[in-house]
């Protein structure tokens, strides 16, 4: 294998490793999707039919507020005993602990991700059962789109003086037209309508900003 | 001392000061009023220069911060970061003007109109940049931060074009009042407004970036002492 991938999936299993060990960052984001979902609740009359062209909203409001809960952690906990410093020092490629820290970030949005569909399908009462196998593909891709730019700007935001605080200012504008897509398309699966305009439209949001950050993290890293 | 572009305001300042003076007398006496729109139309004249403006702007933000990266010259920061700030500026104007225009036209301040959200995000992405320089204090960090984030912004362009585009014919609420084909006389009032904009935003940027290096000198002294 080589030695980028080597370094990433190690980067990626000391992620996953220490997240597991506490599993404090996942249970703080899956406890506020929740939230979302509920609160989202009292602002539409319960058991209305809007409630099937708002719940893609709601699945992706929660987890991108969620995901930007976890992600502002994700580099907030390199600088405890100077881990920073430590990851800088190591031969790895930048990239490489990019795409590490990315793919756990993914990971953990995914999980998180299927903790909210149950509470959706409870709560709102929506039916998916057949619509899941289409909605993998899409979701993949809003959350790899989500991850690339979050785990980007969340190494950014840590230094400005509001911290972990400024990361959605940072990262929701730029999000936008992913997360256009990836709810236009969870809405279309339900309808069953066709979707391919979107995947093409996330995919080459993914692909490019995927290659711009490997590119760009370089900079962002350098102390 | 280094010398700061002093001529270059002034020349594009006339400039944009005997344009913006003649401008209006094209726009409400030369050029025809429109048949549909009437008098509403004429704020078209200085909306569309303004979003060229915007989106030169954040263009040449895009270009600067690429340059930084690669060269690290601290004045290629200055240009991308006083080319975001005017494009910011005439974003602000563009959806002001839209705005209203779109009352009388469509009936509501804002519509959800594939271009506008366009601008819309765009000028969010700005105001962000903005902030980032203001929450930022170690100056070289800022500055590369910013060339990221300049760059990043920029590439997303293309895609929220696409995707509000997408978006719009999903939901085909509004007829866009497109002008295809303008008449002459509109044509030329609108081309000479886009080079009063032009040079607007030419002027108001070498402004901008000589009372940076304005700034940036004060600072040093200030250091120096």
């Amino acid at each position: 294998m080589p030695l980028f991938f080597t370094q990433t999936l190690a980067i990626l299993q000391k992620d996953l490793k220490t997240e597991w060990r506490t599993r404090e960052r996942l249970s703080a984001m899956a406890f506020f999707a929740f939230l979302i979902v509920i609160i989202f609740n009292f602002i539409y009359e319960p058991g209305s039919p809007i409630i099937k062209t708002v719940a893609p909203g709601i699945f992706w409001i929660a987890t991108a507020f969620a995901g930007l809960l976890g992600l502002s952690r994700s580099y907030a906990i390199e600088q405890q005993n100077d881990c920073l410093m430590g990851l800088r020092l190591t031969p790895a490629d930048p990239g490489a602990i990019f795409l590490g820290k990315m793919l756990g970030n993914t990971l953990t949005m995914l999980i998180l991700q299927a903790l909210i569909l149950p509470i959706l399908v409870i709560f709102l009462n929506l039916q998916i059962a057949q619509a899941l196998p289409h909605l993998i593909l899409p979701i993949l891709l809003g959350t790899l789109g989500l991850a690339t730019i979050g785990t980007l700007f969340s190494a950014m935001s840590l230094n400005t003086r509001l911290r972990e605080a400024f990361l959605p200012l940072l990262t929701l504008p730029i999000f936008i037209p992913a997360l256009l897509a990836a709810i236009e398309s969870f809405r279309a699966v339900l309808e069953g309508s066709e979707i391919t305009d979107w995947l093409v439209l996330s995919s080459a949001f993914v692909a490019l900003y995927i290659a711009a950050c490997l590119l760009l993290f370089e900079y962002v890293l350098e102390d | 001392m280094p010398q700061r572009p002093y001529i270059y305001p002034f020349v594009f300042g006339i400039l944009a000061l005997i344009c913006l003076t003649i401008a209006p007398y094209l726009v409400f006496m030369y050029a025809g009023i429109e048949k549909e729109m009437g008098l509403a139309q004429k704020i078209f004249y200085y909306h569309v220069p303004s979003a060229f403006s915007m989106f030169l702007g954040s263009f040449l933000c895009f270009i600067f911060s690429i340059f930084y990266l690669w060269k690290r010259d601290k004045n290629c920061d200055l240009w991308a970061a006083c080319s975001a700030e005017v494009s910011l500026l005439f974003g602000t104007l563009v959806l002001i003007t839209g705005a209203i225009w779109a009352k009388p036209i469509w009936g509501a301040w804002w519509v959800w109109d594939a271009q506008l959200t366009l601008t819309l995000i765009l000028w969010l992405i700005l105001a962000a940049y903005h902030m980032l320089r203001t929450y930022l204090e170690d100056p070289v960090q800022s500055a590369r931060f910013r060339a990221v984030l300049g760059i990043i912004g920029f590439l997303n362009v293309p895609f929220i074009h696409y995707a509000t585009k997408l978006w719009r014919t999903h939901h085909p609420e509004v007829v866009r009042g497109e002008e295809i084909s303008l008449p002459p006389d509109m044509k030329a009032a609108f081309f000479f407004c886009v080079i009063t904009f032009f040079a607007l935003f030419f002027a108001l940027l070498f402004k901008r970036v000589s009372l940076a290096k304005a700034q940036n000198e004060l600072e040093s002294l200030k250091a120096e002492t």
